[in-house]
């Protein structure tokens, strides 16, 4: 999962505020928390500001480096050369668990797996993604 | 009693340009509401009654026509001076000579076809500095067309998906229409575990509203979505 999508789950976990409210009280740049939950190249750079939303959210710093790693181009990179290559893709979702298939199609927010051969699509939502295999070490991941 | 949205707006102190920007409208389609060349449609009747703050059945669906400004008759107006001769067309001026530019861009054409400037002045049939600037534009003219026909055919693009899908959630709204049109239930599992099951009777980029066998109506927001497949189907390789 993505930092942008862990952070939008963590708004909305916090009440779902307005997001100028929030960057006031993490003593954020206006734009800053938009800037990260919307885009789709990794973000985040900035380990201070991290810090800042961690502690505001009370999550470790760590974790919201772990989900850094873990950008939207990253899984698109991945589900895309999964496509081309039909190969199949092993996720590990939020809910704990894990899918494995060929990905049919993919957009902005959901893709289809085709779980079994010749088996309806299960349109699985990409932020319910955790995690996948080379997850973080995926070079050149954000142009598929 | 209805009045014409051109008279209602007049009295409203509000410009064509306001109306426009405020309803929604564009200012070509108002021009001609107001003209009543278009009967006003019952979605744009309500946006402009809240605009101008009236209700929907005080504006005239179809305005009448406004009254066009008299024209002065042809014997009013003063009669052509005599002595100028009817129909003759004044004498076209001496086009200028052809600018640097474009003696620069014709040469660059023919070279293209491998034409030199002495083959170019021979084609032409005077030298490039006695071309006046009409005669460069159709030479001009001329080497564009030939640069035209002779560039390859372009290929046909045969893409069968976004170059970047992440711009656009076109094959998960697909599925869902196809779903909705099939009106077959779908089982929804969120990310704390709880399942639902219904047809999909609406979405939105945010949201899938289904209805339980029950009948009632229910709104998934996406975000709260972990996956969703056609009821009845396995779980395949969840684990």
């Amino acid at each position: 999962m993505s930092l942008g999508d862990e952070l939008r789950y963590l708004r909305a976990f916090h009440g779902g505020g307005n997001m100028q409210d929030i960057e006031d009280e993490m003593g954020l740049e206006r734009g800053t928390l938009r800037y990260m939950e919307q885009r789709y190249r990794r973000v985040g750079e900035d380990d201070d500001v991290l810090a800042k939303i961690a502690d505001y959210y009370g999550v470790s710093l760590e974790k919201l480096q772990w989900h850094r790693e873990r950008y939207r181009k990253a899984l698109s990179a991945y589900l895309h050369r999964a496509m081309e290559e039909e190969t199949s893709v092993r996720l590990d979702l939020r809910t704990g668990e894990t899918m494995a298939g060929r990905v049919r199609w993919w957009d902005l927010g959901a893709f289809g797996l085709e779980l079994e051969e010749g088996e309806p699509l299960t349109v699985v939502q990409r932020h319910a993604v955790l995690d996948w295999e080379g997850a973080g070490q995926i070079e050149g991941g954000d142009q598929p | 009693m209805p009045q014409d949205l051109r008279t209602l707006r007049k009295q409203k102190r509000v410009s064509v340009n306001k109306l426009s920007s405020r309803s929604g409208i564009s200012i070509a389609t108002l021009i001609q509401y107001e003209k009543g060349e278009r009967e006003i449609p019952p979605a744009d009747l309500g946006r402009l009654a809240r605009v101008l703050y009236v209700d929907e059945w005080d504006i005239n669906p179809r305005s009448s026509p406004p009254p066009t400004p008299e024209r002065k008759s042809r014997e009013a107006l003063p009669s052509r001076p005599e002595g100028k001769p009817k129909g003759r067309k004044k004498p076209r001026p001496q086009s200028p000579p052809a600018r640097n530019t474009q003696i620069a861009h014709l040469l660059t054409l023919a070279k293209r076809f491998g034409i030199d400037r002495p083959a170019l002045e021979e084609e032409i049939g005077k030298s490039l500095d006695d071309l006046t600037r009409e005669e460069a534009r159709h030479w001009n003219g001329h080497f564009m067309r030939r640069v035209a026909e002779e560039r390859p055919p372009r290929r046909a693009i045969d893409r069968k998906r976004a170059y970047l899908p992440e711009g656009v959630d076109g094959f998960e709204l697909a599925y869902l229409q196809k779903q909705q049109e099939a009106g077959a239930p779908v089982h929804f599992t969120l990310f704390d575990g709880r399942t639902f099951e219904g047809a999909v009777v609406g979405f939105s980029p945010y949201h899938i509203v289904i209805r339980e066998p029950g009948g009632d109506e229910l709104t998934l927001n996406k975000l709260a979505i972990a996956y969703y497949r056609k009821a009845g189907d396995a779980s395949g390789g969840a684990a």
